[in-house]
């Protein structure tokens, strides 16, 4: 017996919707775009074949991942989904270099606060920087006098 | 895949382009045991040799009228680039029937996420300082919220074979779910999917090579002018 509201995907192919149709769950009739950009790309043989070979219980994320890439070769028809992954790279990188920028900072805080202890307080001990037997462990960072420079370039740098 | 010499054999004259390829068929007429005519629109990316692989691929994924229409689409100039994300996509999905590529970017998405709350922290305890602490970064772009504007910009900076780097592989799987992953804001479907089988690095470095292959062996054939994403990544922004 045959549904009788057609799913999005028995409509644009013209033929009669199944009860236990395997496309009807994932292109419901309200949203027929969403198919039609299915359909060009991968074509309703294959997708209908694909989402057999998966788990009933898994076929709804591959449904929609398959419409992601679909509608974004749809509309980007060169590079499709792999534009966002370039653009997340690009993400990545930026947040890395303001990330290293912040780190860069806080450690030549650090240091200099450490440098400030030892010539307000008249501290005998060894700053930690110089790595030194008597060095002050600091509580967060421990650098030598070679870390301290690369630190200090870095700021310069910034 | 490669930018083969389709220098014609013998033939007719017709206009109907009979004549095959000296160096034999091509990839993709090779795995469709069809004759690979001069002008064939797949001969140039894959070749007789590991080009049949690469397009049962693409052929089990897509189909080859698909891929052909829509490489008919594009020009002539940007086709290599289609030819190694449609490859890619392929590829992926075999190897992840549900997720397919898409899992490479809820990978990426959940490394943002983390980075930036790496950021914020520190951010913080630079206030608690009371430090000047730097301009924050912009605030993350929903991806893909406007689709229309991203490909030049991205096509003109970033080198494709970076882009088949081993997947990140995500420290719990529990997180994805927390996490709502929406695909609406790409522009997809209407379900919140949770990505919980990412994919392994496995399947990297494959696609790694295929991509540094097909753009070595266009650029060593001289046949079409460079990539604009052959180009090495440009220096990072000030």
């Amino acid at each position: 017996m045959s549904n009788p509201k057609r799913c999005a995907a028995c409509k644009s192919l013209r033929r009669r919707c199944s009860k236990d149709c395997v496309l009807a769950p994932y292109f419901p009739s309200n949203d027929p775009q969403r198919f039609a950009y299915v359909h060009r790309i991968f074509g309703a043989s294959n997708i209908s074949r694909m989402l057999m070979q998966i788990p009933v219980d898994q076929r709804a994320e591959a449904a929609d991942s398959m419409s992601f890439e679909a509608k974004s070769r749809v509309k980007d028809p060169v590079y499709g989904c792999v534009a966002v992954i370039g653009q997340l790279y690009q993400q990545i990188s930026a947040v890395q270099r303001e990330l290293a920028k912040t780190q860069g900072q806080l450690a030549i805080y650090t240091a200099q606060q450490e440098q400030q202890m030892v010539s307000t307080q008249g501290y005998y001990g060894e700053p930690s920087w110089l790595g030194g037997v008597n060095a002050i462990q600091p509580n967060t960072f421990h650098f030598n006098q070679q870390s301290l420079m690369d630190l200090l370039r870095l700021r310069d740098n910034i | 895949m490669s930018a083969s010499s389709t220098s014609s054999g013998g033939g007719g004259g017709t206009s109907g382009a009979t004549s095959t390829t000296t160096s034999g068929p091509c990839g993709a007429c090779k795995f469709l045991r069809r004759k690979c005519v001069t002008g064939c629109i797949f001969a140039p990316y894959f070749d007789s040799d590991q080009g049949a692989s690469h397009f049962a691929a693409v052929h089990k994924v897509f189909g080859a009228s698909n891929v052909s229409k829509l490489l008919l689409h594009i020009p002539v100039h940007k086709r290599l680039d289609a030819v190694v994300t449609i490859c890619y996509e392929a590829q992926a999905r075999i190897r992840d029937p549900v997720y397919g590529c898409v899992a490479h970017i809820f990978a990426l998405q959940q490394q943002v996420a983390n980075l930036q709350a790496e950021m914020s922290y520190l951010q913080a305890h630079l206030a608690t300082l009371e430090l000047p602490s730097p301009a924050p970064p912009a605030p993350p772009q929903h991806l893909l919220l406007s689709m229309t504007d991203l490909p030049s910009s991205i096509a003109a900076t970033f080198d494709l074979s970076t882009l088949f780097d081993p997947l990140v592989q995500p420290p719990n799987p529990w997180a994805f779910q927390q996490r709502h992953m929406d695909l609406q804001q790409f522009g997809g479907g209407g379900r919140n999917p949770l990505a919980e089988n990412i994919s392994s690095a496995e399947g990297g470095g494959d696609l790694q090579a295929l991509a540094r292959e097909l753009l070595q062996r266009q650029r060593s054939a001289g046949t079409t002018e460079p990539s604009p994403l052959s180009q090495p990544p440009s220096s990072p922004q000030p």
